[in-house]
């Protein structure tokens, strides 16, 4: 006598035979499908960063792929790991995935050994974004600091490509020293734009510097800042985040109009790992970008 | 539900047919202790008489039937300048025979994040829908506090659950597919004399439990009581070694890691269980460590047990088994850590 | 490799021994399915138990072994000189092995009793890493194969790569073992570092560290737990200097 314990085959679910959609989040799927992606330009910025061009090569995958600014991919490196990275480019530019790497370990350092041409994948996008929409009729601060640039880029793309929406635009943004600044065949086009202030310090000056020198937070110096007419968006290191936050703060930007982007350790991207929870938080769905009054409620936020 | 009745034999004979055509997995005695206390697990069975279904608890849960220690998300075949990607999810049935109460909570818990939350885990319910699950009733395992919990009985995310009446079972059956497989073996309609004798049998199971602890207000508590000094006190005995973790039938924390074969021609992305006591769980590129003391870590485990999940679920994700108690070599358990926060509020 | 349009290289290898049981020489050699690609991987160019070919000319050297006379440090020496990058392989390169435990003898003693009225020539063992600069330690008596292919790849692309820092315990659950304390035995599971799948255990033996200890090792509430469970110092402490792992470190010193 057999009993009719069945097979379950998840594959004859509905949703699970519709097309990937990361943006789909309660739909089932594939959840560790990846879109092929060729690695199409390589850009060399300093020693330790360098920007890729992806581009997913099945069309309908590509035409499907939306993000917005501040949200990431998982990138992935097939037989060597995948990693979490912001998306550094326009979200209007459909089709190319611009992401600022920096070799950090084993799968950063795979991606800069790896040349034009090669295959990647891609899960993704994940996690939220900066409120572009909310800060519409601003003025709008961009801070970063180091390689917070990166996913920075993707918010000055959105605010220049859409000037009009927006009021004064200051771009302000530090490094350690002249030789890591990123980007900088953009600054000129940056500062181009009529209404775009770019500001550029760093803490050490070489020979050729002749910027401005010490933390960024000197350069509030230089800017006219309206507290309850002002957005900012600050992307960097903790520490250097709480000190331009802690500044806003006191002159009177509410702290639900400063927004940042927080760095934790993930390997799912999708709220399954833990690895990126912050007390009751996942960084990878409640964030990357939260507004900085519910950063201060985060316990071991920072 | 319904619910009949199966003379022992009958169910024998129900256990053997099963175990006919399929993968069975039963409580199985593995050895005795120093101090000659019996030890089970969960493990594949061939015949009836390897089943103990008198454990009092197994070391290991049954999670790791749902959520493998480790599993391959894909696969990967390296073809010169291209790769190919390979998913595959579990399509064979499996019995998972004599689960208790607190076992199938925690399948339910793990339901509610890998099943119905946001991404949906293809691998997990796959293999939860494979799942044919025999419950079974028992009298409380030592230290155990699932009562406090509420989870001490269990009402769905089972096929049959058993309640051992001497010379049969009484089984309520949930699913129409523990209804068809019952109808393979001859059961007996419940009389008024059948539910008396189970509801006494329930209730001198639910007198006999020993462990009590208050979690009342608890997620509240673990709040204020951030700063606790008790942190400080069982952290400094942790080892970080992730024993709890591993046994606990609700932790499905996971790292992941990719490999290559040697000829470079296939590759694996590969899921590992892990733990948030571990020492590098929250350990980023460059190696700043948000979570760098034992005792930060310690206290997560038990943020995310009693806290964070209540916030995202509205219950906690401990289901009071008291297996990370039993398993841990420093003697750090929930009801003596609990204890200690609620006293510190006094 | 292809895939990324990387070609891959085929870095000059070579491997020697010095004082050891050249079991995890054996082990670089061991493991047929995967020998032969394996060897079209690397380039060998200085490997007793592979081949007869010997070349001074390798960017990569794996060191087997301790070093325990003389000689071995000029010969370590002139081998760091050529290499690229030096790889402490196995247990005694990394701490000294089994072979340190002479250490705690009188060495003339010790001479005597092992080579009678021949002394040989000998000194106290020292790790590579004493001796010379080491670009990687790969612990484990012997070391693990598997984990060896891995580390050739990520060579092969000049990444690093991550060991394990968490303790055996963890690989040792996963096992489904019964734990050895459970049984009335010792095993230094929660304070090494794991990476071995934690055979020891599997087998019904307590683990000895030979990866050494874990990040981070909470060795106070590790001696405590020993002491509850009835463990003799002198038994942990053996235990502990067993591979020389875990220098330094004894129950009932006050640190
Ligand atoms: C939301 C987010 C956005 C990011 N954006 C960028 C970016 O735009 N550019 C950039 O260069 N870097 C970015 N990072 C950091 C980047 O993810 C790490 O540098 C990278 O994971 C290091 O991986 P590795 O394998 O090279 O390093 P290893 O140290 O070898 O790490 C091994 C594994 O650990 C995990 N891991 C280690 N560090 C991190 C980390 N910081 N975050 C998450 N997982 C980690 C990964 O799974 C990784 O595969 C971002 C991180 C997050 C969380
Ligand atoms: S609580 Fe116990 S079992 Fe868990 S990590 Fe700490 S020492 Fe290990
Ligand atoms: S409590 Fe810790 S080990 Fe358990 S699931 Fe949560 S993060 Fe993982
Ligand atoms: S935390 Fe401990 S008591 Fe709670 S479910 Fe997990 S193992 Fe059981
Ligand atoms: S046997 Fe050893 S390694 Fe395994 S759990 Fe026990 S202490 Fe840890
Ligand atoms: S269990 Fe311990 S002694 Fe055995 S191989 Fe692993 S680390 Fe070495
Ligand atoms: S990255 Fe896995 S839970 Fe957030």
């Amino acid at each position: 006598m057999k009993i009719p314990l069945y097979h379950y085959d998840i594959m004859k679910e509905r949703e699970i035979q519709q097309p990937v959609d990361f943006n789909r989040h309660r739909r089932l799927k594939h959840t560790d499908k990846t879109f092929k992606a060729e690695i199409s330009s390589i850009t060399t910025l300093t020693d330790m960063e360098k920007l890729f061009h992806l581009r997913i090569l099945d069309e309908a995958e590509r035409e499907r792929f939306t993000f917005l600014p501040g949200q990431f991919v998982m990138l992935e490196v097939p037989g060597y790991g995948e990693v979490p990275i912001s998306i550094s480019g326009s979200p209007s530019n459909k089709g190319l995935i611009e992401l600022c790497i920096r070799k950090a370990g084993t799968v950063t350092g795979v991606l800069h050994k790896a040349k034009r041409g090669a295959l990647v994948g891609i899960r993704g996008p994940f996690g939220t974004h900066f409120p572009l929409e909310k800060m519409k009729g601003y003025d709008i601060l961009l801070i970063a600091g180091g390689l917070g640039l990166a996913p920075l880029r993707a918010p000055i793309f959105a605010v220049t490509e859409n000037r009009p929406d927006y009021r004064k635009v200051d771009i302000m943004y530090g490094t350690k020293d002249p030789s890591q600044l990123l980007f900088d065949y953009q600054y000129e086009q940056w500062r181009r734009i009529d209404g775009v202030n770019l500001h550029i310090i760093v803490e050490k000056a070489d020979d050729k510097w002749t910027g401005d020198v010490g933390l960024i937070t000197k350069l509030f110096d230089k800017i006219e800042i309206v507290p309850h007419e002002t957005y900012a968006i600050v992307c960097g290191p903790p520490v250097m985040f709480k000190f331009v936050c802690a500044y806003l703060s006191k002159i009177g930007v509410p702290m639900d109009r400063m927004f940042v982007s927080l760095e934790r350790r993930m390997h799912c991207g999708m709220g399954k790992c833990c690895r990126c929870n912050i007390g009751s938080t996942y960084t990878c769905i409640d964030g990357p970008v939260f507004d900085y009054w519910t950063v201060m409620n985060l316990k071991e936020a920072i | 539900m319904l619910f009949k009745l199966l003379d022992k034999d009958e169910f024998k004979n129900l256990v053997n047919i099963l175990l006919q055509s399929n993968e069975v997995i039963a409580p199985k005695q593995v050895g005795v202790n120093v101090t000659g206390k019996t030890l089970h697990q969960y493990l594949p069975v061939t015949s009836f008489d390897e089943i103990d279904l008198t454990y009092e608890t197994t070391q290991y849960s049954a999670k790791t039937y749902f959520l493998p220690y480790k599993e391959n998300l894909s696969t990967y075949r390296f073809d010169e300048k291209d790769w190919k990607q390979e998913i595959r999810y579990r399509q064979e049935p499996r019995v998972m025979l004599g689960l208790h109460a607190c076992d199938i909570h925690a399948l339910l818990k793990l339901d509610k994040v890998l099943a119905r939350d946001n991404f949906p885990s293809p691998y997990y319910i796959a293999r939860r829908k494979n799942a044919f699950i025999i419950g079974i009733d028992h009298e409380p395992c030592e230290g155990g506090f699932c009562r406090s919990l509420g989870t001490d009985t269990v009402n769905n995310g089972f096929d049959l659950f058993l309640t051992d009446l001497g010379e049969r079972y009484f089984v309520s059956i949930n699913t129409d597919l523990g209804y068809r497989v019952l109808l393979q073996v001859k059961t007996k309609d419940v009389t008024e004399e059948d539910t008396r004798k189970y509801l006494l049998t329930r209730k001198s199971i639910s007198d006999a439990f020993q462990t009590h602890v208050n979690v009342q207000n608890l997620p509240n508590l673990l709040d204020l009581e951030f700063e606790s000094k008790v942190w400080n006190k069982w952290g400094q005995k942790c080892l970080s070694c992730g024993s709890c973790s591993m046994v606990c039938p609700t932790c499905y924390c996971y790292g992941v890691t990719e490999r290559v074969s040697m000829d470079f021609k296939s590759g694996a992305k590969v899921k590992q269980l892990y733990s948030c006591n571990l020492v590098d769980f929250a350990t980023v590129a460059g190696g700043h460590n948000f979570r760098p003391n034992r005792e930060t870590r310690l206290k997560y485990r038990y943020y995310h047990q009693h806290r964070g999940f209540v916030e995202s679920y509205d219950e906690p994700k401990c289901v009071g088994c008291n297996r990370c108690g039993r398993v841990c070599l420093a003697e750090i358990n929930p009801p003596d850590i609990i204890r200690d926060i609620q006293m510190e509020e006094r | 490799m292809r895939y990324l349009s990387i070609e891959p290289t085929k870095p000059k290898v070579a491997v020697f021994d010095f004082t050891s049981c050249e079991g995890c020489e054996l082990q670089l050699a061991n493991k047929e399915e995967t020998l032969v690609d394996f060897l079209k991987a690397v380039e060998i160019v200085n490997f007793r138990e592979v081949s007869s070919a010997k070349s001074d000319d390798y960017e990569i050297a794996f060191i087997e072994g301790a070093v325990s006379r003389s000689d071995e440090i000029e010969r370590l020496k002139k081998i760091r000189e050529k290499a690229r990058v030096l790889v402490a392989l196995g247990c005694c390169a990394c701490y000294g092995g089994v072979n340190k435990l002479k250490n705690a003898f009188d060495l003339s003693t010790a001479n005597r009793e092992i080579y009678g009225n021949y002394p040989k020539d000998s000194m106290p063992v020292r790790a590579i890493k004493d001796v010379v600069p080491v670009d990687m330690e790969i612990p484990g008596c012997p070391v693990n194969k598997e984990e060896i292919e891995r580390i050739i790849q990520h060579l092969l692309l000049d990444i690093n790569y991550n060991f394990p820092v968490y303790p055996v315990c963890v690989e040792c659950k996963q096992k489904f073992n019964v734990c050895m304390f459970e049984k009335g035995q010792l095993c230094l599971g929660p304070i090494a570092r794991a990476g071995c799948s934690a055979p020891c255990p599997t087998g019904g033996l307590g683990c000895y560290g030979c990866r050494g200890p874990a990040a981070d090792p909470n060795y106070d509430e590790f001696f405590e737990i020993a002491r509850r469970r009835g463990f003799a110092e002198q038994e942990v402490n053996e235990r502990l200097s067993f591979f020389g792992g875990f220098n330094g470190i004894a129950m009932g010193v006050q640190k």
